[in-house]
């Protein structure tokens, strides 16, 4: 089931979504034509470096910062309309509360700012643990504590989005393998859920479709899969090194690693590499997959961009 | 908007800040109270002292409300409009509760609260003033003659109202301090320099007169300080005459600088509520 509206308006949609700090000579472009588009039932990741424009981009999708060119939508309506906003559950800066409150008064804050009587208060806090520590004052919280209780925040008004900024920051192992739980069981209900996060291998194994984005530019949006897919290659063990890599260079990008080639190539095409190898005169010791991860997938594209 | 007011008052009710600057009043007049009654209990009986006229122990019993309109109430309420309008910059909370509300619906609970908490401090310290002289008067110096709880009543309501307006006033600028500046610090020094400036206007009216006449002219009846003060001397039953020179004067009526005290009031609102609009909060 997913939540999108009737009509087909995806849960979150970035038209050209732009943010230009200060005038004139001293204007920084934050936020540079991002477009994208979150859709019930799936989970997004939000890549890049810090100082992307990640964080720039979330606030403007909350209505926290006004966008200086194209349009933030949520379920068809602007962010603006307030009936749209209060389907969204957020987590922004690892959870920012009152320090002088208990966790669970900083909820009821929330609930009665959201216009609710918090029925869900106790509900949320235990499936973020943190029904026992909800008498203590915030200000003696953990970075992890604030963080699931951000969480917690977040999914207090049974959100049909949820927005996180870097929701496993702070986090121990545990906490993230109960994130990655309960971020997957949201988007098994229908809920959209759009996260930023520089934790690539966490992105890899949460996220159905990631965006990489990079000095305000979106890179590439793509499906985890199709992203995995744009980063395959054969690693080949091959004497003469200097000739195999010859030989091969005109025809696939070629790089070299520890003794070894880094062949930019699907598998299809290794009876192809293995024909030109043997033409050119190389003994071939070993041939095999070398799959690139997220990691090495979003390295190699902003080394690119910089370039 | 009700359930924008009632999170704020969960969220500030118990601060510290609200502790030392709007509980303050009750709790101060509740130990002042208790002081002069056990004084009273244990002091030796010795010459009464004279009755005092009806009419000025009942004006005697409203001292209270001069309070927020002084130098020392009005530094209290800006501090206190402090924390309540910019703390939420200090502790990066904007981003918790504007996704949840409407920016302005927000403000303006702020304001409710903050003008609340001040209304119902000053009443509860009111009613235990009134409740120790009471109490007092079984130990020697009774309630005068003529004394009535209508007369009582009508005193102190008038009193209460003239406090309004300053501290309306002090929160207002308290407020558009805090979302221009967005800081505690800032909020309080500018809220006691307006003050400072208030007490040094006629000071200022009269060095500035010697240059620029006409214009100071306007600034005084312009600005909101004269009227301020005027209002303040009208609430005690003459208006204030600001000398400016040997041959200029300014004197108004209550009635205008009600309405331009109202005028600053409303375009301080106006502009915290359009500033806090178009914010970014990063």
């Amino acid at each position: 089931m997913s939540t999108d509206e009737p009509g087909g308006a995806p849960a979150l949609e970035l038209r050209a979504l732009g943010k230009t700090y200060g005038r004139g000579a001293g204007a920084k472009r934050a936020v540079d034509d991002v477009s994208l588009t979150v859709r019930g039932g799936e989970v997004y990741g939000f890549l890049g470096p810090n100082g992307a424009g990640k964080s720039t981009t979330i606030r403007m999708a909350l209505g926290l910062i006004r966008p200086s060119d194209g349009d933030a939508l949520l379920f068809g309506r602007p962010v603006s309309d307030r009936q749209a906003l209060r389907r969204v559950g957020s987590l922004v800066d690892g959870g920012t509360f009152y320090p002088f409150l208990s966790g669970r008064d900083n909820l009821r804050v929330l609930a009665r700012t959201q216009g609710h009587d918090g029925a869900r208060i106790e509900a949320v806090l235990e499936r973020v643990d943190l029904a026992r520590d909800a008498k203590r004052k915030v200000k003696g919280y953990s970075t992890g504590m604030k963080q699931r209780l951000g969480v917690a925040a977040a999914l207090l008004d049974d959100p049909d989005l949820v927005i996180l900024d870097e929701p496993a920051n702070g986090l121990d192992a545990a906490g993230i393998q109960d994130m990655r739980t309960l971020l997957r069981g949201l988007a098994a209900d229908g809920k959209a859920v759009f996260l930023s996060s520089h934790l690539l291998h966490e992105v890899e194994q949460i996220c159905d479709r990631v965006a990489i984005v990079h000095k305000g530019q979106l890179l590439r949006e793509a499906t985890v899969r199709e992203m995995l897919d744009q980063g395959e290659a054969l690693r080949i063990e091959a004497e003469p090194l200097d000739a195999a890599a010859a030989a091969l260079e005109g025809r696939w990008p070629v790089e070299r690693i520890a003794g070894a080639l880094k062949v930019r190539a699907r598998r299809a095409e290794a009876p192809a590499i293995v024909r030109t190898l043997v033409e050119a005169g190389a003994d071939i010791f070993h041939m095999g997959p070398d799959d690139q991860s997220l990691e090495e997938i979003f390295l190699t594209m902003t080394r690119d961009s910089d370039a | 908007m009700l359930d924008a007011v009632r999170a704020e008052a969960l969220k500030l009710r118990r601060h510290r800040a609200t502790w030392m600057m709007v509980w303050i009043y009750p709790i101060a007049i509740t130990l002042i109270v208790a002081g002069m009654l056990v004084y009273g209990a244990f002091r030796a009986h010795g010459v009464p002292a004279p009755a005092q006229p009806a009419l000025e122990w009942i004006r005697e019993s409203t001292t209270l409300w001069k309070l927020p309109a002084s130098p020392p109430g009005r530094f209290l309420i800006a501090g206190f409009c402090a924390v309540v309008f910019a703390g939420e910059y200090g502790w990066n909370t904007w981003k918790l509760i504007i996704p949840a509300r409407a920016r302005w619906q927000l403000i303006a609970a702020k304001w409710v609260v903050a003008l609340g908490f001040l209304t119902i401090a000053l009443i509860a310290a009111d009613l235990i003033t009134l409740i120790g002289s009471w109490l007092g008067s079984f130990q020697g110096d009774g309630i005068p003659a003529g004394v009535t709880l209508a007369a009582v009543l009508e005193a102190h309501w008038q009193a209460g109202a003239h406090a309004l307006l300053p501290i309306v006033y002090t929160i207002a600028f308290a407020g558009l301090f805090a979302i221009l500046t967005q800081s505690i610090l800032a909020t309080v020094i500018l809220s006691i320099a307006l003050v400072v400036i208030e007490g040094l206007w006629p000071l200022i009216g009269l060095f500035l007169h010697q240059y620029v006449p006409a214009l100071t002219e306007t600034l005084v009846r312009v600005l909101p300080f004269y009227h301020l003060a005027n209002l303040k001397t009208w609430a005690s039953g003459a208006g204030l005459t600001m000398p400016l020179g040997p041959d200029a004067v300014v004197s108004m009526s209550w009635a205008m600088s009600f309405a331009v005290l109202m005028g600053w009031i409303l375009a301080a609102a106006a502009a915290t509520q359009l500033r806090f609009l178009r914010q970014d909060l990063n």
